[in-house]
């Protein structure tokens, strides 16, 4: 699909470049202010430390802090590919059946006022320490965007595109893939992104709760030590999962509707 | 077999109760086989609801279609119709958008592959086949669409304002391209259209008519020669036709 491909310029470049600078300059001299203020304002290293220091004390840790990652990112996977794989087709059954629409439908929109990680104290009491109740509660917090965002895709296909497939005589099956699906994946990734953002914050939520490894666990055991520079540093490996997870989404993205305009634009 | 479309006491109202819209009928009309009749009539009229009506896609509220003797109920599959807002997909090339057609139809794309690179140079879209349709302009994309609705050469089709996005000049090619098909395969075309002019170059019969609710106040026969080209167009009997069209919409202030 060559179309798709933008031609980076050198024209192109330089004006991003000019664009960026002002981030770039604005970036470094955030974290030049933080690094000196520390020092200046004699700040406790137990309270604040410079981001030299957590680069320092962090790499010094980063065993520790790979094996937590690991673990935190394993409960965000599998409950962010359940939340897909289980809301995806209900979704899908939703928007097409009058009877789960005035049934299931009023109820998940009723639990999506709940917040859900008001639950976690209650599935770490039932379920434990262990991986279950935090992937249940990434789960929760992953699986409400993504029915509803499903929902609404599969249910908003243009007044032409109907007329169009009706007038071709098609059956269900075949304008479901041919029309139905490609149209509604957009909407779909709306609800898969705003899942992804969330998915590590409902782990994090659920670690601090209640666990024995995990970023979360460490990030709430090196505060208690008065070790903000660990602190930083397990917050740091949090955000990188989250970006990790927000890519991935993106790519697939990508490579499946690149046609829509919210990829084209970017 | 017979394309004649018949429509007898056609009514539409959309909605109940005090919110009722009346928006077409009731008319009766007869587009014999072979005709190239236009609905010639202003914005709102019902023009659109007709023409849904006789593909089957809109349930009457009275009165009854048939096509070929064959009364409609529910979508007619052998009719090709160009609805009034674009029907191409935004994930598929304006050759990918008329495979749409065949392949929603069952129809193999491998046997033709012949007929989309021609009706493609019909509209002089050759070119843009494997682009997208965001990378064509609004006129290109009516001729895209066009293609879309024609692909599987149906006897019958409902055009609603195909050309209404294109310029003037391009419009005026195209409409001469679609006279010529009309001259040489005869399909029986319901053709919508907001140009006067437009409407009596083209047509065998022009259905006039009148706002909300629309009835047909007139069906004007354009006794001229084809090809209808400038000549035409410029003879005092095609004038006559102007007038005499003009004179009934002055007659309900529409201009
Ligand atoms: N789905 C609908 N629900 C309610 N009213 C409708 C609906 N579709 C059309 N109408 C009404 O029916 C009338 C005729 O609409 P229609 O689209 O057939 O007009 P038209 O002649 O095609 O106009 P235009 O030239 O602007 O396309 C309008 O007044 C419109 O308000
Ligand atoms: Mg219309």
């Amino acid at each position: 699909m060559a179309s798709f491909d933008k031609k980076p310029t050198f024209a192109g470049l330089k004006l991003r470049l000019m664009n960026s600078w002002m981030f770039v300059a604005f970036f470094i001299g955030f974290f030049l202010f933080w690094e000196y203020s520390v020092l200046w304002f004699d700040i406790p290293l137990y309270i604040l430390t410079p981001p030299s220091l957590i680069i320092e004390n962090g790499a010094a840790d980063l065993p520790r802090l790979l094996d937590y990652t690991l673990v935190t990112g394993t409960e965000v996977i599998i409950g962010y590919v359940l939340a897909v794989v289980l809301a995806l087709p209900l979704g899908l059954a939703i928007a097409f059946s009058t009877i789960l629409k005035r049934t299931i439908y009023p109820f998940i929109v009723c639990i999506e006022m709940v917040p859900k990680i008001a639950f976690a104290p209650l599935f770490i009491s039932w379920l434990g320490f262990g991986l279950l109740p935090k992937v249940i509660i990434v789960f929760l917090v992953c699986f409400f965007p993504i029915v509803l965002n499903a929902i609404l895709a599969f249910n908003s296909l243009s007044e032409e595109l109907t007329l169009f497939s009706r007038s071709t005589g098609a059956g269900i099956w075949r304008t479901f893939f041919k029309v139905r699906l490609p149209a509604a994946l957009p909407q779909c990734f709306v609800g898969f992104k705003y899942a992804a953002i969330n998915a590590t914050v409902g782990a994090a939520i659920a670690e601090f709760i209640g666990s024995d490894e995990g970023l979360g666990f460490y990030i709430q055991i090196v505060t208690g030590n008065m070790r903000p520079d660990l602190a930083f540093a397990g917050i740091f490996f949090l955000t990188l999962l989250g970006l990790c997870l927000f890519g991935l989404v993106t790519l697939a993205e990508r490579l499946l509707i690149p046609w829509h305009i919210s990829v084209r634009r970017n | 077999m017979s394309n004649q479309i018949k429509f007898s006491g056609v009514k539409k109202v959309f909605g109940s109760g005090p919110d009722a819209v009346h928006a077409f009928g009731p008319v009766d009309m007869v587009v014999e086989d072979g005709e190239f009749v236009s609905l010639l009539g202003p914005s709102g009229c019902g023009k659109s609801t007709l023409m849904l009506m006789t593909a089957g896609l809109l349930d009457l509220t009275e009165g009854s279609v048939s096509i070929g003797g064959t009364p409609v109920k529910g979508p007619q599959t052998d009719i090709g119709i160009m609805f009034q807002d674009n029907t191409l997909v935004p994930w598929r090339t304006v050759r990918g958008n008329i495979e749409l057609q065949l392949e929603m139809r069952g129809i193999s794309v491998a046997s033709k592959r012949a007929e989309i690179d021609a009706i493609l140079a019909s509209v002089h879209l050759e070119d843009f086949a494997d682009r997208h349709p965001y990378e064509l302009s609004g006129g290109m994309q009516q001729r895209a669409a066009f293609c879309q609705a024609m692909i599987h050469a149906p006897n019958t089709m409902l055009l609603d304002e195909p050309l209404g996005k294109l310029d003037a000049m391009t419009r005026e090619r195209i409409r001469s391209d679609l006279q010529s098909l009309w001259m040489e395969q005869r399909p029986t075309v319901l053709f919508v259209t907001h140009s006067i002019e437009e409407a009596i170059q083209l047509s065998s019969k022009v259905a006039v008519i009148t706002p909300r609710p629309g009835r047909i106040e007139r069906v004007i026969d354009i006794d001229l020669p084809y090809p209808r080209d400038y000549e035409v167009k410029r003879s005092p009997e095609f004038s006559a036709y102007v007038h005499e069209t003009q004179e009934i919409f002055r007659g309900y202030g529409v201009i």
